[in-house]
Formats: structure tokens, sequence, C-alpha cells
């Protein structure tokens, strides 16, 4: 009877409304457990925004909030870069902070008070939501099966490697640009099944969009010209991909000109030029295939094709030409360590200091993707053997983005929607095959059985499927139980890596209780309670994005590292000598150096572990004056305690990193519990500046640059004074008295 | 690399004007007095098979390559100096171009049978079962028109913000 | 009653008659009233000047430069002790505390008695040095008093001084003679932009340490100029410290001496006119500049509004005007500050490096001050630059001012539009003729319609 009542609901045109209904059901929980997920931070934290990149995001969209957009577009900001300050409305993607100002004012508009923050905060979640819903959409565009759109839609929802870019507070441009980058890919598969202008222009629309919002378009910009490409040589060329090829081209180009940032780019950068090529190309080929309409022809066909590569070679001979001469702009270097993984490490160390740029650690694809990287081959063959003209793009998609993924770890970010797709659609094949309950005719086994001895294989073909309860139940509960653990893992690895908002750091104390560890707000704080209004504050450029975010703060070098020489005069400055140091300290107007060190808490991600990567890229500026090698001991060890090298023992850093750091332990004892050494007895000596806060836990200290002797002394006299010491009377000089001419 | 694209673009629109110079592509593969004859044919073959409106539509192409040829020529002599104010008055002469060149596609599918069949189930014939026919079906002229008349506005409003 | 009257009678002449630029508070630390009475004219004159002078003995346990963490003084005019040392009280340290407190200190030194060792260390830190035993005296066989120091010749008969160089104000000079017995001599370090001679020994003298016999020939320091009588300090933060090699110079009876130099004339000294001169320089009664209103704007030609004063940013490419008003003291009074000859107020134009200097041009004056200006064009860079007049000279308070003003790049209406540059003209032919081709296709094209599918129905 059931079976019976169930067969009334799920078949006929009321069965397709209640599946409709179904569907709609299961999606929207899928979003809303896409966006629960993403909320460990905030309810084990606080509604905070998280680490560095996302501070700056929070600030640029209180201004925007609060100066309007023109304001915002015209935005000079003299809290950054200290003193060149940043034409901040020219060099980011408005995308993110324009699509949470409008989602303010629309909430304001609905007179629903909400602080600015909150949006900032929940930003993610909610378009992980939506991210669901376009996977949603664009498996379907895959497969006839419902279920895989449902299944990639809830792999997309709780995957980690999506979750990490995408918790509450993670305020980044990836936050958007990952549901952007899907819903274009889903239009784009639209428009090339469907040949229509309206959908190409949606496509451009939303490419456009994309690339307001992140610089990781350029990923896009490549993959549709390459798909449009492999479809060419496969010989698939139709009007639908021309119409929905050129439409996406000239208007998405031109959509993506109006960005101030990109500006001429698309013509001007090789990275944008495969597009154009492709652009000339199926140009060529529509004509051909023009002329062809009315010249019937063998010849035609090699014509067509050695016309193909020949204007395919030529285009990319001018390419190369143009590239050499200077023309059209090189390759930017972050694109070339993507071919070249250790390009970035000789060329460009601010490129490779940041850890986001290093290559992907193989666990991390599991840690991140669990099972669903095993299912990722399948799919991408279930692709292979349908191949129409959007299974190739999937092809296309999978092969570069895991080569990518492999080569970048932030790129790990663009892998994870086609890993989806493709295991979802394996996943939905086997469960399709497997959790069909109905039985075969029983006739037709019986027959098979019966004519098993006599025609082997013709009734092979009849009845091939399975059937067994046995297997079925088997498949179908190990699938169940893959599920159920990615499902677990995802939770967990949600909720243990990717909701620290390393902002606070959350520890464990011996019996089992939470301790949070608060120390960089706390120094925030500090600096925004205690010092004067612009205050420049040096800190190494990781903190650039909080200090101004946070402690509202005017600071030298922030995050946005487009300005490799100010960096490096901070490197320097950080890895001289006192007296070196001290110039370059005045001459920049700084009143407070910040270094965060972690020594004390055994916090290992300190200055004192990146230090040097300040020393080599303030040595490739100044190779004659800051050398690596020595700050090595002469056995080539990084050594800070009492074997270190005087080089390294007199840099700025050093100094302030144990600057009376031994008062907290006994005569001797002290110890550096991050790299597990035993310090020297006696405290650094800091002439030219002095301490001025130290947080907490010694996470955070903040130093005062002294001015200069108000008698004219040297610092280190003027210290030497103060402390007592008899200054010696100048002693014979040799050689001739200087006599005083004024 | 705008050089490419217009010379691209002059050469699939010149078939209104003198395929000639196109076929003589053909002519290293052929021999060479049958090149103007295919030229002949072709050009008989258009003026025999396309409608009124589909000629319409080439002589609105043809005045669009005009005018991207044109402009191309004034900055190859004269310099591109505003050139935001070059890019947006070029592209949207490519723009509407190639936008042109997609409705007529659509428009004259049925009209002229003969362009796009065999091109789509000749070789693909495996692959494109369904769609195709929903496409051919699904695509009303009034429907292409409407589409047309949206990306020409959105290219029209993407020009205009961007020549300032 | 009557006491209360006098303060306040004494209050009010302070008001009236308050000399210094920076306070009237003056403590004379000197060892004993007998002494204190062979000073009486300069007492006197100070008083005379307004200064509420006070005295202490060095060994005191009252004597204390800081109330509170304050300074309880303005000034400090220190003579020399008989015995060792200024005491547990004038550490060489409280003096620099007072010094970086912006007091001012006039320090007399005898050639009587070896100078204590805290004192001297006290002027080492200054990169001021006495000679190696600390108890020599300057001597010079040309420029001696014959009328009282005919045998030893260690009273110096001098010119007041010109001034230093030529683009150095003179606060020092003046017709008379100087009559400077037993000095001490100072020598100074050679790299210090601080410090400054007021007054140097001349050529033909020599120190010499009567004690001793004869100066071996690699002791001698220094001979001639290069020996200070009296020396100047002028801290960073402008307050005064003055060294006086003879403190004799300053006795009632050395006032009005008459002295007579070696085949010269007898004269009488002017070393009170000097007293008044060097004390009024030291406690800030001259060589004090203030600058007075900074404004910079935009150029414009008539009136700027108040708003438009003094933005916090400006754009690159504008034209800006500068101008800053400076007053001097002098004596008694704010005057206009005139620039020496052959010296130039100017401003620079600054981010990291000065991107502008320019000569500040004096436009106007009112009765207390000169307005200096300047026009000119903010650089074709954007950044955070900052307006610096830095006017630091020897015997004039130092002059330090930053103005940070942002300079920002042109907003993104403030380029040409298209149509406004003639070559733009094409391209919007172009746009435009593309935008009138497609309406007009269009309307053929619907103009057409019914036709074409008739056309085809037919078909």
């Amino acid at each position: 009877m059931a079976e019976s009542s169930l067969d009334v609901l799920l078949k006929g045109s009321s069965g397709r409304n209640t599946r409709g209904l179904l569907r709609i059901i299961i999606l929207l929980t899928i979003a809303a457990a896409a966006v629960s997920s993403r909320l460990f931070s905030v309810i084990r934290f606080e509604s905070i925004i998280h680490e560095f990149d996302p501070w700056f995001n929070f600030r640029a969209t209180k201004y925007l909030v609060q100066n309007g957009f023109y304001s915002f577009w015209d935005w000079f900001d003299d809290r950054t870069w200290h003193p060149l300050g940043r034409v901040t409305g020219g060099t980011l993607y408005p995308g993110l902070m324009v699509t949470s100002g409008i989602i303010y004012h629309i909430l304001r508009f609905l007179t629903i008070p909400v602080d600015i923050r909150n949006i900032c905060v929940l930003l993610a979640p909610g378009f992980s939501g939506l991210t669901a819903l376009a996977m949603y959409f664009l498996t379907c565009e895959m497969s006839s099966s419902p279920s895989a759109g449902l299944l990639a839609a809830a792999f997309m929802g709780i995957t980690p490697g999506y979750i990490s870019r995408s918790v509450a507070g993670s305020y980044d441009n990836e936050a958007i640009a990952i549901f952007l980058l899907v819903f274009t890919f889903f239009l784009w598969i639209k428009a090339v099944k469907n040949g229509s202008i309206m959908w190409g222009a949606l496509t451009a629309l939303f490419y456009g969009y994309m690339v307001s919002a992140w610089g990781g378009y350029v990923f896009i910009t490549n993959l549709i010209p390459l798909h449009v490409f492999v479809l060419i040589c496969m010989g698939r060329y139709s009007t639908r991909l021309y119409i929905s090829y050129t439409t996406w081209y000239a208007l998405g180009t031109l959509g993506s000109m109006q960005i101030p940032f990109v500006g001429f780019l698309p013509i001007r950068n090789s990275d944008h030029m495969s597009a154009l090529g492709i652009f000339g190309l199926i140009q060529l080929v529509a004509f051909a295939e023009f002329v062809r309409g009315y010249l019937p022809g063998k010849q035609f066909q090699k014509l067509l094709t050695s016309m193909v590569f020949l204007v395919f070679g030529l285009g990319f001979a001018g390419l190369i030409l143009l590239s050499v001469s200077g023309v059209i702009a090189p390759w930017s270097g972050r694109f070339y360590s993507l071919w070249d993984t250790g390009y970035a490490k000789i060329h460009i160390p601010i490129i490779a200091s940041v850890s986001e740029h290093q290559p992907t650690a193989w666990p991390a694809f599991f840690f991140d993707l669990n099972f669903l990287i095993w299912l990722f081959p399948a799919g991408v063959f279930i692709c292979f053997q349908k191949l129409k003209d959007e299974h190739v793009f999937v092809i296309i998609y999978a092969v570069l983005s895991s080569y990518f993924a492999g080569v970048m770890v932030r790129l790990m970010l663009t892998l994870t929607p086609i890993v989806c797709v493709a295991a979802a659609l394996a996943l939905s094949a086997i469960l399709d095959n497997f959790l069909v309950l109905s039985k075969p005719d029983p006739e037709a086994v019986a027959k098979a059985s019966s004519d098993d001895s006599k025609s082997f294989r013709s009734s092979r073909n009849a009845v091939v499927g399975i059937y067994s309860y046995f297997s079925k139940t088997v498949v179908t509960c190990s699938m169940s139980l893959y599920l159920l653990l990615f499902v677990a893992h995802c939770t967990w690895v949600t909720s243990n890596a990717y909701s620290s908002p390393s902002v606070v750091l959350a520890s464990k104390m011996p019996d089992g209780s939470q301790f949070i560890i608060d120390d960089y707000r706390e120094a925030y704080y500090w600096l925004r309670q205690n010092t004067p209004d612009n205050a420049k504050i040096m800190s190494w450029w990781d903190y650039g994005y909080q200090i101004g975010g946070m402690a509202d703060r005017p600071t030298l070098v922030d995050n946005n590292t487009w300005n490799n020489t100010h960096i490096a005069t901070v490197g320097k400055a950080m890895s001289s000598r006192e007296e070196v140091s001290y110039p370059i300290l005045r001459q920049h107007d700084v009143d407070y150096v910040l270094v965060v060190f972690g020594g004390l808490l055994g916090y290992s991600g300190d200055d004192l572990n990146k230090f040097l990567w300040m020393v080599r890229i303030a040595e490739g500026i100044w190779p004659d004056e800051v050398n690596e090698r020595d700050y090595f001991t002469s056995r080539g060890e990084y050594r800070v305690d009492e074997e270190a090298t005087p080089t390294m023992k007199n840099s700025l850093m050093y100094k302030m990193s144990y600057y009376n750091y031994n008062s907290l332990f006994p005569a001797g004892q002290a110890v550096d519990r991050v790299r597990g050494v035993k310090l020297p007895a006696e405290s650094p000596q800091l002439n030219t500046l002095e301490e001025a806060f130290t947080s907490e836990n010694w996470i955070i200290r903040i130093y005062k640059v002294k001015d200069l002797d108000n008698l004219g002394r040297d610092h280190n006299n003027a210290v030497a004074f103060d402390k007592g010491l008899k200054r010696k009377r100048a002693t014979k000089k040799k050689g001739p008295r200087v006599l005083r001419t004024e | 690399m705008p050089a490419k694209r217009h010379a691209a673009s002059t050469t699939s629109a010149s078939t209104a004007s003198t395929p000639a110079t196109l076929s003589s592509g053909p002519a290293t593969l052929k021999t060479n007095a049958s090149a103007a004859e295919i030229a002949q044919h072709v050009w008989q073959q258009y003026l025999a098979t396309t409608s009124q409106r589909t000629m319409l539509l080439d002589a609105f192409m043809a005045f669009l390559v005009l005018v991207g040829g044109l402009q191309f020529l004034y900055c190859v002599l004269a310099g591109n100096y505003p050139f935001n104010a070059f890019l947006s008055g070029f592209c949207a002469a490519v723009g509407q171009f190639v936008l042109t060149a997609s409705l007529r596609m659509q428009t004259s599918d049925k009209s002229g049978p003969v362009v796009s069949k065999p091109s789509s189930k000749g070789k693909n014939a495996r692959f494109v079962d369904d769609d195709d026919e929903e496409q051919v079906s699904g695509y009303s002229h009034e429907r292409a028109f409407a589409d047309y008349i949206f990306g020409s506005l959105i290219l029209h409003f993407f020009c205009i913000n961007f020549i300032n | 009653m009557r006491w209360c009257l006098a303060f306040l009678l004494c209050c009010f002449l302070a008001a009236v008659n308050a000399l210094s630029s920076s306070g009237s508070r003056l403590l004379v630390v000197l060892d004993d009233s007998t002494e204190k009475s062979s000073f009486s004219t300069l007492w006197s004159d100070l008083e005379g000047r307004g200064y509420d002078v006070s005295f202490e003995s060095p060994k005191s346990d009252k004597l204390s430069l800081f109330e509170h963490g304050e300074r309880a003084y303005d000034h400090l005019l220190i003579l020399p002790p008989k015995s060792k040392g200024l005491g547990p009280n004038l550490t060489p340290k409280h003096i620099l505390d007072f010094l970086n407190k912006d007091g001012n200190i006039l320090l007399a030194l005898s050639g009587k008695s070896a100078t204590s060792s805290a004192i001297s260390s006290l002027l080492l830190e200054a990169d001021i040095h006495l000679s190696n035993d600390r108890s020599a005296v300057v001597i010079d066989h040309f420029n001696y008093d014959t009328v009282s120091a005919a045998e030893k010749h260690d009273v110096l008969l001098l010119q007041r001084p010109a001034s230093l160089r030529p683009d150095v104000k003179a606060f020092f000079d003046g017709e008379g003679v100087l009559a400077l017995p037993r000095v001490a001599p100072q020598t100074l370090g050679s790299d210090s932009p601080l410090i400054a001679p007021v007054l140097r020994a001349p050529n033909t003298a020599y120190a010499y340490n009567p004690k001793e016999e004869v100066p071996a020939a690699e002791d001698i320091e220094a001979t001639g100029s290069q020996l200070n009588i009296v020396s100047a300090m002028q801290a960073r933060n402008s307050a005064r410290f003055t060294v006086l090699g003879s403190v004799e110079a300053l006795e009632d009876k050395w006032f009005s001496a008459s002295v007579k130099a070696p085949g010269g004339k007898k004269t009488t000294t002017v070393n009170r006119e000097f007293a008044k001169q060097l004390t009024a320089w030291t406690f800030k009664e001259t060589g004090v500049l203030k600058v007075g209103e900074i404004k910079h704007h935009l150029a414009t030609d008539g009136e700027v509004a108040l708003h438009d004063l003094n933005p916090k940013i400006y754009r690159i490419k504008n034209e800006t005007f500068f101008s800053i008003e400076m007053s001097e003291y002098s004596y008694d009074k704010w005057v206009p500050f005139e620039l020496p000859a052959e010296d130039e107020l100017q401003l620079e134009f600054t981010m990291l490096s000065p991107f502008h200097r320019l000569n500040l041009e004096p436009t106007s004056r009112t009765e207390t001050s000169t307005v200096y200006s300047t026009k000119f064009v903010t650089p074709d860079q954007h950044g955070i630059f900052s307006f610096r007049v830095n006017y630091k000279r020897p015997f004039l308070t130092n002059v330090e001012e930053k103005h940070e003003v942002t300079v920002r790049h042109f907003a993104h209406d403030e380029y040409p539009r298209s149509w406004a540059i003639s070559g733009g003209w094409v391209w919007i032919a172009g746009l435009w003729s593309v935008i009138g081709g497609f309406l007009a296709f269009v309307v053929v094209w619907l103009y057409s319609a019914p036709v074409a599918d008739k056309t085809k129905k037919t078909q």
C-alpha cells in the first residue's frame, strides 16, 4: 500500500510537481547547510573580520558606505604606504565592497538597521549558499540525471576546499568570486547549448561582475577561449558557438574595461591575448563556413583546416613578437610562477614569501576534498563517454585547474567547483544504477538464464544491469557510508582548521578548557587609544591591513604588495644595525615599530621566523648592504641563541624581539619556546627605540622611535649618560686636530 | 593584435562586396583557372539564395566594417591619443558587427538551410541529436531579434560609458 | 598686607616688564652672601629687567630645580663654587633635565681655581671641552690690561664680537672694550651644529696653567681663536646654555673699571653692557623667533574663504600658495623678523626628499611680524607631502614647522572628457554612427518584417 501511495506521489503530473517541490526544499536545505556550517567561527568566537586581507576590504567597505560610490572611486588612501599613499579606488577590485554596500543600502531602505560589519562578516556564507545553487544549475546542464545537480550542490556547500575561503568573517574577494565563477560557467554552457545572444550577453555581464570582484577572472578569460578552440579543433564549430563566443567576448571585454583597475589590460596584457586570438579565429572559421555553404567540395575541408592552423600560427608568432618588443605588457610575475614553480623564489622573493603562493602539498588535496578527489577522475571519465560540448568544457577545466591547484595553494579554490561537478556526475551515475529498485522483467531474466549456455553474447546485452539486492545494498551502503564520512570530515575540518579568525587565537588549557589569546587586538587597541591619530606605524607588511583596520593608524607597508622597494626598505630597517635603521625610520616619519614575537607562547608565525624573507627582499634591492649569508652561522644554521652571528644579534628585529625578554626568567634561563633554544643571558641593548607596549603574552611588542637627542649627542652616548656612566674624555686623537672653522 | 582582428573582420565581411579576394585562398589548393569561376559561382549563389532581409543585414554589416575600418585607419595614421575613445569607437563597430553576424546566423537558418545544416550536422551528427533541433525550433526570429536588441543595448551602454 | 601688596606690585611690574619671552623666575646658584654682594650691579640690572631673582647655595638642601616634576625656575645662573662640585642637587643629570625641559642656563667659570669635574663632564655632554687639567687661564701678551695685570697678562681686553658669519645676526656687538680677567678657556667640538662661539680669544692668546711651570708642547690643545671665552649651546628644543669663561667680568668692579691696553689709551670697560647682552640672549630676551599664522591654500586671485584655508588634501599639479608669519622678540616686545643679509628663509615641499625648495619672500608686514610667502605648483606625484620650514641658525631659536598634506591623483572626472580632445571626435563620430546605423537598421528591419514573414510562409 505504501508503495502505491508513493507511486501516486512520484509518478504522473502531480509526481512532477512533488519532485519539483522536493528538489526546491532539498536545495534550500543544502544552501542552509552551506551557510550554517560556515558560522562556526562566529559562534565560537564572535562576529569579527578574520585574517589580513579582509580587514582592508572591510575598511574599504566602510569608506564606501560612509562617503558614497564616487568618492570611493576616487579614494586616495593616505593612511597606507606612508608616505607614498595608495590610489586605492583605482587599484582594487571593487566588486566585493560594492556588493556589500548595495546590500547595506537595500537593508537600510527596508528599514532594517544592520551594522556594515555584520554584512561583511556574513557575506561569504551567504554567497556560498548561492554558490551551491549555481552549482546545481551548472551540473544540471551536464547531466540528465536530477541527482547529479543536487549532489554537486551539496558537495559544493560543504567541501572544505571552498569553506577555507568563505567562513563567516573571511570577507575576501573569493567570497563572491567563486559564486560568480560558477555562475558565469553555467551561463556560458547555457549560451553554448542554446546559441543565443541573450545567454551570451548574460555571460558577459556576469563575467564583468567577476572582473570587478577578483583577479582570478583571468582564469575565465583563458578557459572559455580554450574551450572554443578545442571545439573548433574537434571540428565542432557551429553557429551556436560563434554566437555565444563573439557575444561574450565583445561585451565581456568592453565590460571588463569599465573597471578602473583593469583598464586597458584586456588588449595590452598577454594574459588576455588568447581570447582575442580565438575571437579572430572564430571569425575566420565562420566566414569559411559561410563560403562553404555555397561551395561544396572536398578541397574545402583541407582549405579550412590549413587556414585555421596558418592563422593560429601567425597570431601566435605575432603575439610573441609583440610581447618581446614590449608593445604588450609582459606576463605578470604571479603568472610566471604558475608555470615555473622555482621562478618566484629566484626572481621575486616577495611573491614567494606569501604562503598562499607556495606549491600545494599532496595531503592538502585529500584534506580539502576528501573522497571527492577519488571520484573526480571517474567523473571526468564519464564526461569522456558522453563528450558533448559541455563535457569538453568540464574536461578542459578539470585538466587546467588540477595543474594550477598543484602549483599554488590558493588556486585549490578554482579546482573545487569542477571536482564537485565531476564527483557528482560519477556518484550520481553509481547511485542511479544501483539505487533503482525495479527488477528486470522476470521472464527476460529467466529467458536469459536459459539462453545463457546457447547464445552468450546476445543475451548478455539484453539483460545487463545490476539486479541483485545484495550488490545494490552493499554498494549503496558503502556509498552512503562514504558520504557520511565526507560530511563528518567536512565538519571536522571546518570547525578545527578553518574557523579560527587568526586575529584571536585559541588554545587549550591543560584541563581542556579554552584559552583565548587576544594579544593582537589588545595591541591594536593600545595603539588606537594611546598614540596620536597620525602616528606612523612600521611593521612587516603582513600586519599592515590589520593595523589600518583595527588600530586606524597609518602604516608604511601592507598586504597590497605593489611596491617592492618600499617593502624592501622596511626589510632593510628591520634587518640592519640600529645606526643604519634609525635614519631610515626618521626619513619615513616612523613613530612606532611593531613586531610580533611568539617566543614566550610558542606562536610560530612570528616575525623572527619570517625574518629571512625580510632579509631576502631587502637584499634584492640593496645587495651591498644586506647579505643573507651573514644571518647564518658558519655552519649554515639559522640561530638566535648564543651562537647567533653578530649581524643577527645586532639586527633591529632581533633586538626588538628579545629586548628585556630575559627579565621574565631567572638569570640565564631565558628560553625561546618557538625555536626551542636558550637565549644569551644579557638582554640586547636598544638605543634609538624605547619599549612602549608589550601585550599580555608578549606576542606583540611596540617600540617608540626616539627623537633626536636634545643636545645633539649620539643615542649611544645619551643612553650611556642616562645610565650614569661617566663619559670618557675625548682621548688624544691621532693625527691633526680638527679645528672649528666657524 | 587589433590588426589581426581587423583583418579577420574585413575578410569575413567582404563577402558581400568582393569575394574575389578571398577565393584567392583556395586558389592555392585548386587550379588557377577555377578560382574566378568559384568566385562567380559563390556570388551568384549568394544573390540567388539570400532573402531580402538577410541582404539588409549584410548591408548593415558592410557599413559597420566600413566604419570600423575607417576608424582603424585613422588610428594607424593619426595615433590613438584618447585611447579609450578609440577603443570604444572601434569596439562598438566590431561588437555590433559580431552581434549582427549572430543575428544573421539565427535568422537565416531557415531561409538558407544550406548555410548551417551541413556544418552542424555533417560531422557531428553523432553528438548533436536533440539539442540542435531544439535550437532551430526554439528560436523564432522575434526571439533572436529581441536578444539582438538586448545585446546591442548593453554594448552601447558600455561604449558610451567608456568613451566618457 | 604690605607684603601682599608688594607681591602684587611685583607681579604687576613683572607683567609690564616681563622681559624674557619664557618666564622670569631666575635662580642664582652661588656660594655665600659675601660673594653675592660683589655682583650687586648685575642683580639689580636683572631685577630691573623684570627678573624674579632668588639665590641658593649649592650645598643647600632646599635647592631643587624641579617641583612636582616641573621646572621650579625658568632660568639658572651658576657661579663657580669654591668647593668641589655643585653638590647632590645639581648633578649634571639634573642640569641636563633642566635643559631638556626648556630651562636656560648661564654657567660662569673662573680661572682662579680648578673647575670641578662634574661641570667638566656636564660640558662634555654638550661637546664643550675644558683644558686637560681644568685650571688653565688664557694669557695674551698683546691684549692685556696694563693697569691690573701688568705682570701676569691674564686680564684680556677685547672688542665686543661682531657677527659670527655674514648670514648670522649679531647679538653681542657694539663699541667699547671688554675686560675679562682670568678666563677659563673652552674649546668646542668640531661637529656639533648646536654650539657656537660667542666670544673668542684673540689670535695671540694661549692657555696656560699658572701652577705648572712650562706647558709641554704636546699638551697644548688649542691656541688663538680656537679658545673660546664665551660659548653658547642652543639645544634642539631651543633651551640655551651659555658658558662664560670669566665670572669676574660680571663683578661690580669690572663693570666700570678703567683699563689700558698696551700702547693704548685709558678707557672704561663696557662689561655691564655686555653682561646685559649675554644674559638677555641666554634668558631668551633676544634671538627668539615666533611663528605666527601659517597659511596654505590653492592660489586664487581673490580672497580665500575660511573653509578653503589650510586644506588637508591637494591634487597633483595644483598651484599652491604658502605663507608664514614670523616675529622676533627684542627685549620687551615682538617685532617683525628681518632676515640677515645673505640669508634666506626656505620652504620645502617634501616627501622622503624635497620636491621643491623655494625661497620665501617677505610680502607684507604687520606691527609685530613679517609675512613670508611663495607660490608653487605641486609636483606630479601623489603621496603624503609636508610643507616644511626648517630655519635653524646660531643664536636664533629653532624654527621647524612641518605640516602634512595629502597630494592626491586626478579624480575620475578631472581628466579631460573625450569631446574636449579634438583627437577624440573621430571616434565619437564613429560610435554614434554605429548607434545611428543600428537604430536605422532596427527601424528598417521592423518595417520589412511582415513582408519577410509572408515570403517565408509562401515558401
